[in-house]
């Protein structure tokens, strides 16, 4: 019986416990927040908050927005790491950083995988003018993958910006080989005026439906997209706002939108008798809550968040296949605070979608919305 | 030459011996009916590290039922062949760290290096034709050890990565968490991967406790893994291993 009990010895440890291995080392190698402590903080920041930078795992820049009169000679940024993993320079060395970016290299604890990052202070230059314009005419095939379109917009003094986001990252991860020109947010060559943007309610197919996301809304945005929760808890990956120091007075610009025929629930299923419609609509909000903690709305309170000080909003998308001209005017349900505003302490965003439900994957496959020439028109504040 | 017509004079001699021989070949041949059930599942060999832990382990309807024909030679020697309808199944949850899998689903995949919970879903049925040699050591107990060979006809292999997240390409890749709940976790299915033909080893014992029942244990190991060759989305090889008990019925 001797073979009998080692077969069965065998048998057991293999798909028992008794033989699992060690636990390897770590292979990740990300920066997950950076902060620095300054002496000066008052001189070099706007806010608390700006001394703190999260950092997406897709991110690869990681950016301090500084005053535009800070010094930045002798900065020494302190990163959080994957546990086990090493960073070169060392953590909380000092550097210059009024020549541009340092770069760091994260290395995993396994030793087998690195990252590289480039880690900056941003001098910020106050809003100048009372209208901004965004054309959407700098855009270029997403630098790393190839696989869809990303736009910039125009700083000022040649200088470009990535403010503009959108959910092309999330849809890259279901789409297969989907040609860029096909991404549920993508240029427009003949817009209103030069290129614009186009926005389709595109299928997510199989994948997609087995995430219960079986539709994605072309959307575009001021602020960023966390790809991180882009197939889980997905209303969170749209992080909206970027910090502004206007008060924003009315949004305009140029729309065509022709809704989709077929409107399909979260399961896929048609809605009878119901009507896509698209969203277009801007908010300004505080960026911190009372506790001076730094809040950035998403997907589940960009319209209903308290910190939420004015609202515009186009109240219907009408169909339409000219260019027509939209203007949609805040309506302030707070005082505007002028020295918070020149703080930055408020953050600003303009969403457009192709499907109003598309943040709750509902909505009509091939509804497209059009935008083109936005412009922000705000007030100075008076102090 | 010399080759040739020592196995033309073997085949000459069997041809006139057999049929002289032929009924009581036959007639010591016994014939019985077994069904049993299974406890077992798909593993590698040797763990990987990434495998960390088994959260979960759900016994499945795991039915063997069998005819064997049992020949019994001089001494305690003896040779089975069976016919057996193997149903066997396994549902794991598992607890992973770096491991390589994919999300697919018609084409459309996302890979990548998981950390998290995976669970995994194995349902084989299979005909399995044993080819064993018997040795009694007591009337009543018979050891067999030998082959296998099976042909699966219903394949399955699914199941659904959750409560993690997965690092598209490698560790340095978009990270993509995944939930509990249906809608936020994600689904795969290795089904249409799964190998037709598996063989391997088997030992056991057979108990003759009275004179027309009697129980059985035994335990096959896959000697080829359950998933194609050119299957490469898990790195292991995953062996079918499985322990059976049963009774065991003479009918002749």
């Amino acid at each position: 019986m001797n073979i009998f009990k080692v077969f069965a010895f065998v048998v057991a440890c293999c798909l028992f416990s008794s033989c699992f291995q060690e636990e390897a080392l770590n292979a990740e190698a990300d920066i997950t927040q950076a902060w620095v402590h300054s002496e000066n903080m008052e001189s070099t920041f706007f806010s608390a908050t700006d001394t703190v930078v999260n950092v997406l795992y897709t991110d690869s820049n990681v950016v301090f927005n500084a005053r535009h009169s800070a010094d930045i000679t002798a900065m020494s940024p302190y990163f959080k790491i994957t546990e086990g993993a090493t960073i070169e320079p060392a953590n909380g060395s000092m550097h210059d950083f009024s020549n541009g970016a340092v770069r760091y290299t994260v290395t995993s604890e396994d030793g087998m995988w690195h990252r590289n990052y480039n880690v900056s202070f941003n001098k910020i230059t106050k809003t100048v003018g009372d209208t901004i314009n965004y054309d959407f005419e700098n855009y270029e095939l997403n630098p790393s993958s190839q696989k869809y379109y990303v736009w910039h917009d125009e700083l000022g003094g040649g200088n470009f910006g990535n403010n503009w986001a959108n959910g092309n990252e999330g849809f890259a991860i279901t789409a297969g080989g989907t040609a860029a020109a096909n991404y549920p947010t993508a240029p427009l060559a003949n817009g209103y005026k030069g290129a614009g943007l186009c926005l389709t309610t595109c299928s997510t197919g199989a994948l997609g439906a087995l995430v219960k996301k079986p539709i994605a809304a072309g959307n575009m945005f001021l602020g960023s997209f966390n790809v991180q929760n882009a197939l889980g808890d997905a209303l969170t990956a749209t992080l909206f706002g970027i910090p502004f120091d206007k008060k924003p007075i009315k949004v305009t610009g140029y729309y065509k939108y022709t809704p989709g025929k077929n409107y399909t629930d979260l399961n896929g299923n048609t809605v009878t008798g119901k009507t896509d419609a698209a969203d277009i609509y801007a908010v300004l909000y505080r960026n911190q809550d009372d506790k001076g903690k730094a809040v950035v709305l998403d997907g589940t309170n960009i319209k209903t968040s308290p910190l939420i000080a004015g609202l515009a909003e186009m109240p219907v998308v009408k169909p339409t296949t000219e260019w027509t001209k939209f203007e949609i005017t805040f309506i302030y349900s707070s005082d505007i605070d002028p020295d918070i505003l020149n703080n930055r302490g408020y953050s600003f965003t303009v969403v457009f979608s192709s499907s109003i439900d598309g943040a709750l994957f509902s909505g009509a496959i091939g509804s497209q919305l059009l935008i083109d020439n936005v412009q922000i028109i705000s007030s100075e504040v008076q102090e | 030459m010399m080759t040739k017509k020592i196995i033309l004079l073997s085949v000459i001699i069997m041809m006139i011996a057999l049929p002289s021989q032929g009924e009581d070949f036959f007639e010591d041949i016994s014939l019985s009916a077994r069904v049993g059930y299974s406890i077992g599942g798909t593993a590698p060999i040797i763990m990987p590290a990434s495998i960390r832990k088994l959260n979960s382990f759900d016994l499945q309807q795991n039915i063997t039922l069998g005819l064997d024909a049992h020949k019994r030679f001089d001494g305690k020697w003896g040779a089975i062949l069976g016919l057996y309808l193997d149903d066997k199944g396994m549902r794991t949850d598992a607890q992973v760290k770096n491991y390589h899998t994919s999300i697919e689903r018609d084409g459309s995949e996302i890979s990548g290096m998981f950390t998290g919970d995976v669970l995994a879903h194995t349902r084989q049925w299979m005909i399995n034709v044993p080819i064993l040699a018997t040795y009694s050591i007591s009337s009543k107990v018979d050891l067999l050890g030998g082959a296998y060979l099976a042909y699966v006809f219903s394949r399955t292999f699914n199941g659904y990565v959750h409560d993690g997240y997965m690092r598209v390409g490698d560790p340095t890749g978009a990270r993509i968490d995944f939930g509990h709940n249906i809608g936020e976790r994600g689904e795969y299915n290795f089904s249409k991967d799964m190998r037709r033909f598996q063989y391997g080893l088997k030992v056991g014992a057979d108990w003759h406790f009275s004179r027309l029942l009697g129980a059985y244990a035994d335990i096959s190991w896959g000697l080829n893994g359950i998933a194609q060759s050119k299957f490469k989305t898990i790195e292991q090889t995953l062996y079918p291993i499985y322990g059976t008990v049963g009774l065991t019925y003479k009918l002749k």
